[in-house]
């Protein structure tokens, strides 16, 4: 049983896995995420596909806004460009879907220049609001460049074909999703311990003073919209290919609401909140469902017509009393935890 | 020239309804620091509830402005004693994030308690249309304006005057030393959810008597959140001119640009405005310590 | 360590364990039972059709089981809410299909929803009538278990501009369309017949969806002169538009498609919603058939349902009459095959709300009779036009 941390090295305090046992739990993890695709029945397993996906999405976020401390009101912007992106290449063009996922994560990195350009100016909701006037202004953009984008029609893309290895069934898909987010997970793990990590958190905390400590303030807020925007593409790619039909439509303003709702709940600023954070957002309204359907037969005889918004407004008030008792986030929840479990039966 | 006169006076008049919801995001900003993603929300029951009193009570003008009034005070007092007030001393993220909740909720309410079919709301005046050499103009559209540069004018002396009004700025400044000066936070909140709630309530009722009651009025936030950030988010008279600025930008570029700009054209200006001004036309600049 | 060992192969046997008992496959029917599927936008702004669809199920279904049910069969109809987010149709039509095991689905939410829904239909094989909105991309290429119920929105539009035309010759042109899939197909139907017509177009505006100020566009319309104006909006954009033109002082002949056809609109564009015209494959509820499905549904749904009753209405008992019959042709043990089958032999089948409706071998779609209806503010109703 581990009784404290007694680093000794530097190379010990920012190592990703630290003991034994956390090598263990997360390979365990690892083989139950191989698993799960031929367990679970394929209504569970939209689940675990999406969870994927927003994970990636989540943890571009976490880059922007919860290292570096810019928040993005906008990210489905990216999410929308990185999916055209892909299905433009494969389905319009016909190329191969790795093309097409290097499409889904330049394009929206190259747009990030261009979006990123006034946080060297704007900070907080300033700021904010310029990524949210981005995200509709990219609507409009796709809508009109119907030659490219066939407008609001929107494109349908297959489930790709890689290096032989076809990706058309649920299975398979989610095996493409958990080595996206797994390699994602690991980069931002590794974002977080390298300079360029610890220069986005001394941004966050005071760029005043990350400046004087010679931090290049321009670089490195622009190094975090480009990584950022770069990871959100691949999800958004993903996202496209799940739907099956990429359409302005299928990727609504409240995305950007919801992947901040994610982070914030999960514990802002850390990979492990978002991870944890998707998994309670994605799996909440399922649970408000499964709630509501032990009482569906007597709520649907006194609410014939407005009984479903109930269950929405379950999900709101769940979300309320969560941060009102644990504001820190399920990281938060997680630290109280551990920190219990290793102490008990001391108190600290 | 008549076509552009027409232009301006229909973007003032959705402008100042843009004005006034903005304006009550600014207030709860200035006094609490924080953003109220249930803003649009909010003026949406408001707006209801108003709707409610005029088919149940009575379609008389007073009575439903009053009603009004006093249900939009209720919902922000009830608002910010149950849902806010638990949350002081808490991270502002998780805050904020319980304004993101609460318009969930809210958003629901309405499909729950009224439904989803659009309605007229009708007080026997506001709908008269005003002719004046060629240029049509609706009663209500004349008044909302009236009533935003009346709003204006009147809160500007409360918070130059009055004491609530400078006790609110001495939250805003700095809340650790105004609660040294002996002045309850709690109370300054209260207030400013209240009056939030009244401002843009008042938007929200004029909306209803000039446009229709529906669903989908919640967006009118997501409208009038960016006039705050033109106008600056802590100053509440900016926030009501950047309101009239964005309505009046949006018509324009409808009108000589093609309706598909008329969208985007409120954002761009703010995007250029930013660059300028980076904390709004009216915003005060942050000082910071390191 | 060695405890943390022993904790992790306990769990991994017993998901391993709790995975092996798969269940195997089961049509969704019971001696006592058969469910019926459906996914709707119940929350929020679609709600409006959503839920006037499933009430139209609910009334097909309800008739059905109060007449003995199919071959001694109660129907039960499990509904999920979608909000009008594809990526939540899916997984709604996912669990429908895997975990409630329905028999039979119907409705499948807005365009965009249905066409991304449709992978997963076909892979499943489930036989599927689709009533609200029939967009080509769902019958072309025809699939061999999904079947809609309705018009193509093209052909709508098509048949209301052309009588347009017919009735107000050499008239000059004015229309405006949402930015989405639905406004392109609306534009779409609108410019085949103006190339087929040489209609004179001044006016052609395109607006963003969730747009509430109308106030530049009717402006330019009003200055381009356009005397015939097709409104492309759905409910509140077209509500806007007509009280904006009053304001504006003008009045052309318009036209609104059925999306937008639901009688509270009128009263509330008020005198300047008189004598609009509209184009529907669904009977007016001011005619008599209107008239006797409401009598019909008053008895089968409560208060608040009767309320929310609109055209979706009409169109979802329909497709929900044609599935129930042809699941009842199947006899006493009816399978997707047959049920699929027997649809495909669809041939003139009464509804009373619209006119017979068939299918056929190799044919998805039941391509409704289309009629033309003009709003009377005074009775609050839109009526044939004869």
């Amino acid at each position: 049983m581990r009784t404290g941390d007694y680093k000794q090295t530097y190379g010990e305090l920012v190592a990703l896995i630290d003991s034994p046992p956390v090598w263990l739990w997360s390979a365990v993890l690892m083989l139950a995420l191989i698993a799960a695709p031929h367990v679970l029945n394929a209504y569970a397993l939209t689940f675990l596909m999406i969870i994927l996906i927003t994970v990636t999405g989540a943890l571009g976020l976490n880059i922007l806004t919860g290292y570096t401390g810019l928040i993005s009101l906008g990210h489905v912007g990216f999410l929308v460009t990185g999916a055209y992106a892909y299905a433009i290449l494969v389905s319009k063009y016909h190329m191969p879907p790795l093309v097409g996922f290097l499409g889904a994560g330049l394009v929206p990195a190259l747009a990030s220049l261009v979006v990123g350009a006034p946080s060297l100016r704007l900070k907080g909701l300033y700021l904010a609001i310029t990524t949210l006037a981005f995200s509709f202004i990219i609507n409009t953009v796709i809508l009109e460049m119907r030659w490219l984008t066939n407008g609001a029609r929107g494109i349908s893309v297959q489930r790709p074909e890689i290096l032989g290895i076809s990706f058309d069934s649920d299975a398979a898909f989610t095996y493409l999703c958990l080595g996206i987010a797994t390699l994602t997970l690991l980069a931002t793990l590794n974002i977080r311990r390298s300079r360029v990590g610890r220069a986005f958190v001394a941004i966050r905390d005071n760029d005043t003073a990350a400046r004087v400590m010679g931090i290049n303030l321009h670089a490195y807020k622009l190094l975090a919209f480009v990584t950022s925007a770069l990871i959100t593409g691949l999800a958004g790619a993903l996202y496209g290919i799940y739907l099956s039909f990429v359409s302005v439509e299928g990727f609504p303003f409240l995305l950007s609401i919801e992947a901040l709702a994610i982070l914030i709940v999960g514990g802002l600023g850390s990979a492990l909140g978002a991870v944890l954070g998707t998994v309670l957002i994605v799996l909440l309204p399922e649970a408000t469902r499964l709630v509501f359907s032990l009482f569906s037969a007597q709520l649907d005889a006194v609410f014939t017509t407005g009984a479903q918004e109930l269950k929405s407004m379950l999900y709101g008030l769940v979300i309320i009393l969560f941060l009102r008792f644990q504001p820190r986030g399920l990281v938060g929840a997680w630290h109280d935890i551990r920190r219990a479990w290793v102490n008990w039966p001391l108190r600290y | 020239m008549q076509y552009l006169l027409q232009l301006l006076i229909s973007g003032l008049a959705i402008g100042a309804i843009y004005g006034l919801i903005a304006m009550g995001f600014a207030v709860i900003y200035k006094s609490t620091g924080l953003v109220n993603f249930a803003q649009g929300e909010m003026t949406m029951i408001t707006a209801y509830i108003a709707w409610t009193i005029s088919t149940t009570v009575s379609g008389n003008v007073v009575v439903v402005a009053f009603g009004a009034i006093l249900a939009a005070i209720l919902l922000g007092l009830v608002i910010e004693r149950v849902v806010m007030r638990p949350m002081l001393g808490e991270p502002v993220f998780a805050t904020v994030m319980v304004t993101i909740g609460l318009a969930v909720i809210l958003r629901s309410a309405i499909n729950f308690i009224w439904d989803a079919y659009p309605h007229g709301l009708d007080v026997g005046m506001g709908r008269d249309i005003v002719r004046l050499g060629g240029i049509g103009v609706r009663t209500g559209q004349i008044a909302v304006i009236a009533t935003l540069l009346s709003l204006l004018a009147a809160i500007w002396a409360f918070f130059r005057y009055s004491k609530m009004g400078v006790a609110m700025r001495a939250v805003a400044a700095d809340d650790r030393t105004a609660l040294l000066m002996g002045i309850s936070a709690t109370r300054v909140h209260a207030l400013a959810w209240a009056a939030s709630s009244v401002i843009a309530g008042i938007g929200g009722v004029f909306f209803a008597l000039s446009y229709d009651l529906s669903p989908a009025m919640f967006q009118l936030g997501l409208k009038a959140f960016p006039a705050t950030i033109l106008g600056g988010l802590d100053a509440v008279l900016g926030s009501g001119l950047g309101g009239l600025l964005i309505g009046i930008t949006e018509n324009l570029a409808g009108g000589y640009l093609g309706s598909g700009m008329k969208e985007i054209a409120g954002f761009a200006m703010i995007i250029v405005v930013l660059m300028i001004r980076p904390f709004g036309i009216f915003g005060e600049r942050d000082i910071e310590r390191v | 360590m060695r405890d943390h060992l022993r904790t992790a192969s306990l769990l991994l046997t017993a998901t391993l364990l709790a995975g092996g008992g798969a269940l195997a496959a089961d049509p969704g029917i019971t001696d006592t039972e058969i469910l019926i599927g459906d996914v709707e936008p119940l929350t929020g702004p679609p709600a409006l059709l959503g839920v006037a669809a499933s009430i139209g199920h609910k009334i097909a279904i309800a008739e059905a089981n109060n007449a003995g049910g199919i071959n001694g069969r109660k129907i039960k109809y499990v509904l999920e809410d979608d909000g009008y987010v594809t990526a939540r149709t899916i997984q709604g039509a996912k669990k429908l299909i895997e975990v409630d095991k329905v028999f039979a689905m119907l409705g499948m939410s807005g365009s965009g929803q249905s066409i991304a829904v449709m992978p997963v239909l076909e892979k499943a094989g489930i036989p599927t009538v689709i009533d609200v909105a029939p967009v080509k991309l769902l019958w072309e290429p025809p699939r061999k278990n999904v079947f809609v119920v309705g018009q193509s929105y093209e052909e709508g539009i098509i048949h209301l501009v052309n009588y347009l035309a017919e009735k107000n010759p050499g008239k000059k042109w004015g229309l405006i369309t949402q930015d989405d899939d639905y406004g392109i197909t609306v534009r779409d139907g609108f410019d085949s017949v103006v190339k087929s017509k040489k209609l004179n177009v001044v006016y052609s505006g395109n607006y963003k969806k969730g747009q509430q100020d109308f106030s530049s566009d009717m402006l330019q319309l009003k200055d381009s002169g356009a005397e015939v104006f097709l409104a492309g909006g759905i409910i509140a954009e077209n509500i806007a538009m007509m009280k904006e033109l009053e304001k504006l002082n003008v009045k052309p002949v318009t036209g609104i498609f059925w999306p937008g056809r639901v009688e509270p609109v009128l009263k509330l564009m008020g005198p300047a919603g008189d004598g609009i015209f509209a184009v529907d494959y669904v009977e007016p509820f001011a005619g008599e058939a209107g008239k006797a499905f409401l009598e019909k549904a008053k008895p089968l749904v409560s208060e608040a349902e009767f309320k929310g009753i609109n055209r979706y209405t009409m169109s979802g008992y329909a497709a929900a009459k044609v599935l129930i019959a042809a699941i009842e042709r199947c006899g006493k043990q009816p399978t997707w095959a047959c049920t699929i089958g027997e649809l495909e032999k669809t041939k003139n089948v009464e509804t009373g709300v619209m006119a017979p409706i068939s299918f056929g071998p190799g044919i998805r779609f039941s391509n409704q009779k289309l009629q033309i209806m003009q709003a009377d503010t005074a009775t609050v109703s839109f009526k044939p036009v004869k």
